[in-house]
């Protein structure tokens, strides 16, 4: 395999996702964050912590402009991350994946870690807009989510392996994992942070967000395989004189 | 004398190197976007980055809507 390559061909597939990720934020989950930071900032005026005036609101609305420019770059950075992760997976699985072309095989891999490693821990610990969540726990939430997440895809992993040495079904290695899974989302402890928010405004964010990370795990995808098939860093040519 | 040209497709040839490599863009920018709550900075500017929160801050909108937990 041409390492070169192939590193740069997963990190720009990566990156190109995640940019995409975060300009669909800007239209569908910038809302719903607009909205709870208003909230949050309806708090602080009530406490007497910031004064309402014209003060706040222009270093607020600078500060916002920021943080905003910041969802793009920060989706190329998380992009390029999960990407990489993707990238080494495909490369060892890409054989044994189904479909015909390398598109096809990409796109499966993405919806297989779409759910593994997203769609499941989120339907077990959500993500939440700000103003939900104490920061005094910021840190066990942290771990609790990446724990599920490192047992969903490890498990799903195991489980896939595991059939194929015992040359089972692959049905059976699905069940095996969905009882894995299932227990564990039974034994890991719940999220105990109070809801302060509305449902309605939680559940808007929840699925514009899960939204534009499934578009990720799409793009992703797409973006790979496109790459791969075009430029095949797992082909050799070598020359030969007769 | 004649040229043959022949294509191979490594099966195993998965390069040690270029996995290190992504594992380290995959630990790294996780840690960036998901986790970080001034760490990085403090290896420059000491206590005073867990205060500032600069990365935190930065990547705020996307670790929310990325699904991370946050306050």
């Amino acid at each position: 395999m041409k390492t070169f390559l192939f590193v740069i061909i997963v990190i720009a597939s990566g990156t190109a996702a995640g940019v995409v990720q975060g300009g669909m934020n800007l239209i569908f989950v910038e809302p719903s964050l607009d909205q709870a930071i208003g909230i949050e900032n309806q708090h602080l005026f009530a406490k007497g912590e910031a004064e309402d005036n014209s003060e706040f609101w222009i270093k607020y609305d600078g500060y916002r402009i920021w943080q905003k420019s910041g969802q793009v770059l920060a989706g190329a950075i998380l992009g390029a991350s999960i990407g990489s992760l993707f990238g080494i997976v495909f490369a060892f699985s890409k054989n044994s994946l189904p479909g015909k072309t390398t598109v096809q095989k990409s796109l499966i891999l993405a919806g297989i870690m779409w759910l593994t490693v997203y769609l499941i821990p989120f339907l077990k610990y959500p993500g939440n807009p700000p103003g939900v969540g104490e920061s005094e726990t910021v840190v066990l939430r942290g771990i609790l989510y990446l724990t599920f997440i490192a047992l969903s895809g490890f498990g799903a992993l195991g489980f896939y392996k595991l059939s194929k040495k015992l040359k089972t079904k692959k049905l059976i290695a699905v069940a095996g994992y969905a009882t894995f899974i299932g227990i564990a989302f039974i034994v890991m402890p719940q999220n105990h942070d109070p809801i302060t928010l509305s449902m309605d405004l939680i559940n808007s964010f929840r699925m514009m967000s899960a939204f534009t990370v499934s578009v990720y795990w799409i793009s992703l995808g797409l973006f790979l395989g496109f790459l791969w098939n075009y430029y095949k860093p797992d082909k050799e040519i070598s020359s030969s004189f007769h | 004398m004649s040229q043959s040209r022949q294509i191979n497709v490594s099966k195993n040839g998965v390069p040690v190197i270029a996995i290190i490599a992504l594992a380290i863009v995959f630990s790294a920018g996780l840690f960036v976007v998901g986790f970080d709550q001034g760490h990085i900075f403090s290896l420059v500017y000491g206590e005073q980055a867990f205060q500032d929160m600069y990365l935190h801050e930065l990547t705020h909108d996307m670790r929310h809507a990325a699904g991370f937990p946050c306050h």
